[in-house]
């Protein structure tokens, strides 16, 4: 099994005014986030809005670099590498964005755009970009017919079938995927993950998937890493995730998850509160404020992510209430 | 008799030479302090259905029905200004996005209050108490001083909450949900849903929640209408449906839920998507996309047949094995 990406402790800051000629505050978007990849496999991270999911998306995609930390693909530091390095790394992660509607750009027929990552990054003739092009239109479902169309033509389903061929047009090893469907129907959403999955199969491609969906990251995911306010709260096997979380966000999540089977539905756990101002950070574990569990140590000391049971879990009572 | 009844209801859109049926048929009844739940993709005619009922597609739409009553008033014949006194006040509406749905000009506590003032003519001290007591049952922290918040000030949890202590000022009758919750993470969801159905119980308001996740519907509704291309495709008790779905598209519903598939690598899916005004079959609106689909339904559209416990539109439906 080989590691394609790994990241380290990456951080991202972001400056934000907070009016005329007051000093600008720091949010920390993302604060220390550390996980490894495989071939072919599919990391998800999970979390409510605000958490640091896209952030964590957009370093992993090379948009913009981490504040620190080091982020390693196929085992060479993006940050140690030049800009012709850094070229030929950018075409081995691609992204796939929530809303298909403004992703795609209007005004370029959909052969067009799919061959556009091709035109920029290999050296092939018209023809053989073309020939490219067909072929991972069939491989998605798309009809021969549509090269010609423009995205307002299609539907929603239809476009993220686009977004996912032109991720897919120069083979990466990983795809980045935020959100993928959660503005689709779920009949729609099925055909969409359906697709995902075959593409997998076949290129052996890395996800690393991005959703506040539990129940889609249940049917996708190998690992899943559950963060909360730029940090990771636990991490590890899909199975070991649903089976027994061990972080009481975790199980809050997993609890407000509503299901379709009576059987399924767990007793809800009551989590008061939103999600803290990053701007504010409560002290101490940042879910101190809408935890069950929350004891005084919480409040002063920061957990540490550490294993328990074969996962890693930030919690200083991840023992205690897990009895 | 039924708070709301709603017998072969059509909305049209378009020109008089060229029109498109946005709601076909349509028959809905819901009574009071019941929880009735609509389900369908994009495009199946559950949000028209009720902006045909609460009056807000006049001049785009034609709505056509047999009988269109909310407690005992003819919404049909009914006057603009009479409409006026019951929606917001006897039926009010909660929208997908709380963001939009207030007004970012005016502060929360005025928009609470407006509707305070129109219909219970509230003045004063007993206006600003009852705004107050609004925020706290919707369990916003702070009240008092959230009433001078504007909407840009709240998350979008908080601005449902407000765009619910609005929906519930007058003690309404009926209250419609419309994907009160797709817009907010889970555990607001959860949240929110929760305090829906506590207001709903000691209100004794009946409760219509329009949605696509079906999840919620199965913890909350008692009835359930699944509707497909205008048209109502399956109705009755929730427990029913969610074990025996007798409609082809409502198990097709069930099965793409990720959560019905687990263990399995591939999800099953419903292939196609909803015809739109174009391309709507001749026969049964499903038969290009239906799994079981025979002769009979490209040729004929099914009527909506009355069961014992609900009714169905299909040809064959599912609890009839031996049809097939």
């Amino acid at each position: 099994m080989t590691t394609v990406l790994e990241a380290r402790e990456l951080t991202r800051y972001y400056d934000v005014s907070q009016g005329f000629l007051k000093p600008a505050a720091t949010v920390k978007a993302l604060n220390g986030v550390s996980f490894s990849l495989q071939a072919g496999k599919t990391l998800a991270v999970v979390g409510e809005s605000g958490c640091g999911k896209s952030t964590l998306a957009r370093q992993l995609t090379l948009i913009e670099p981490p504040t620190s930390g080091s982020l390693l693909l196929d085992g060479v530091d993006a940050a140690k590498a030049d800009r012709a390095t850094l070229k030929t790394m950018r075409t081995r992660v691609q992204m796939v964005f929530q809303n298909p509607y403004a992703s795609l750009n209007p005004r370029q027929k959909i052969g067009d755009q799919l061959a556009e990552p091709l035109l920029i990054n290999t050296s092939l003739s018209a023809a053989e970009r073309q020939a490219k092009v067909r072929a991972m239109m069939a491989k998605v479902g798309l009809r021969p017919e549509h090269y010609y169309r423009y995205p307002h033509m299609f539907s929603g389903g239809q476009r993220q079938r686009i977004a996912i061929a032109r991720a897919m047009m120069l083979n990466p090893r990983i795809v980045i995927a935020d959100e993928p469907t959660s503005a689709l129907d779920v009949s729609i959403q099925a055909q969409v993950l359906n697709l995902f999955m075959d593409l997998q199969d076949e290129f052996k491609t890395a996800y690393v998937f991005v959703s506040h969906n539990l129940a889609v990251v249940e049917h996708v995911a190998d690992d899943v890493m559950v963060m909360y306010l730029g940090r990771a709260v636990e991490s590890g096997s899909k199975e070991q995730i649903y089976s027994r979380p061990l972080h009481p966000y975790t199980q809050a999540l997993l609890s407000a998850t509503p299901s379709i089977r009576p059987e399924d539905r767990h007793a809800k756990i009551k989590i008061v509160g939103e999600l803290p101002s990053p701007l504010n950070p409560p002290t101490g574990c940042a879910f101190h404020k809408r935890c069950p569990h929350a004891v005084e140590r919480c409040r002063s000391e920061v957990p540490s992510l550490r294993p328990v049971e074969g996962h890693l879990v930030a919690c200083h009572r991840a023992e205690e209430i897990n009895v | 008799m039924s708070l709301l009844q709603i017998k072969n209801l059509s909305v049209e859109f378009g020109s008089d030479k060229n029109p498109f049926r946005a709601v076909e048929g349509l028959d809905l009844t819901v009574d009071q302090g019941e929880i009735v739940g609509i389900v369908g993709e994009s495009g199946s005619g559950k949000s028209v259905t009720m902006m045909a009922m609460m009056g807000l597609l006049e001049g785009q739409g034609r709505i056509v029905a047999d009988q269109l009553e909310f407690d005992g008033k003819n919404l049909l014949t009914i006057s603009a200004r009479e409409r006026r006194k019951i929606v917001g006040k006897d039926i009010s509406m909660i929208f997908q996005d709380p963001m939009t749905a207030l007004n970012p000009s005016f502060t929360v506590g005025y928009q609470i209050m407006e509707v305070l003032k129109l219909h219970q003519g509230l003045r004063g001290a007993a206006l600003k108490a009852r705004a107050l007591e609004l925020m706290e049952m919707v369990e916003i922290p702070a009240a008092a001083s959230r009433l001078s918040a504007y909407p840009h000030q709240l998350s979008g949890g908080m601005s449902q909450r407000v765009a619910i202590a609005m929906a519930i000022a007058c003690n309404p009758k009926l209250l419609i949900a419309d994907e009160p919750t797709t817009a907010l993470d889970v555990t607001i969801q959860a949240q929110i849903m929760e305090l829906l159905v506590s207001l709903q119980q000691s209100q004794n308001m009946a409760l219509i929640l329009i949605t696509h996740d079906l999840a919620v519907v199965a913890e909350v509704a008692q009835r359930l209408a699944v509707m497909y291309a205008g048209q109502v495709a399956e109705m009755g008790k929730v427990p029913d449906i969610f074990r025996h779905p007798t409609h082809p598209y409502t198990e097709a519903l069930l099965k793409s839920i990720p959560e019905h598939s687990k263990g399995a690598h591939r999800l099953s899916t419903l292939p196609g998507i909803v015809p739109g005004q174009y391309d709507r079959p001749s026969g049964c609106l499903l038969s290009p996309r239906c799994p079981y689909v025979q002769e009979r339904c490209r040729a004929e559209r099914p009527a909506l047949t009355p069961l014992p416990q609900g009714a169905v539109r299909c040809h064959f439906p599912l609890y009839d094995k031996e049809s097939r």
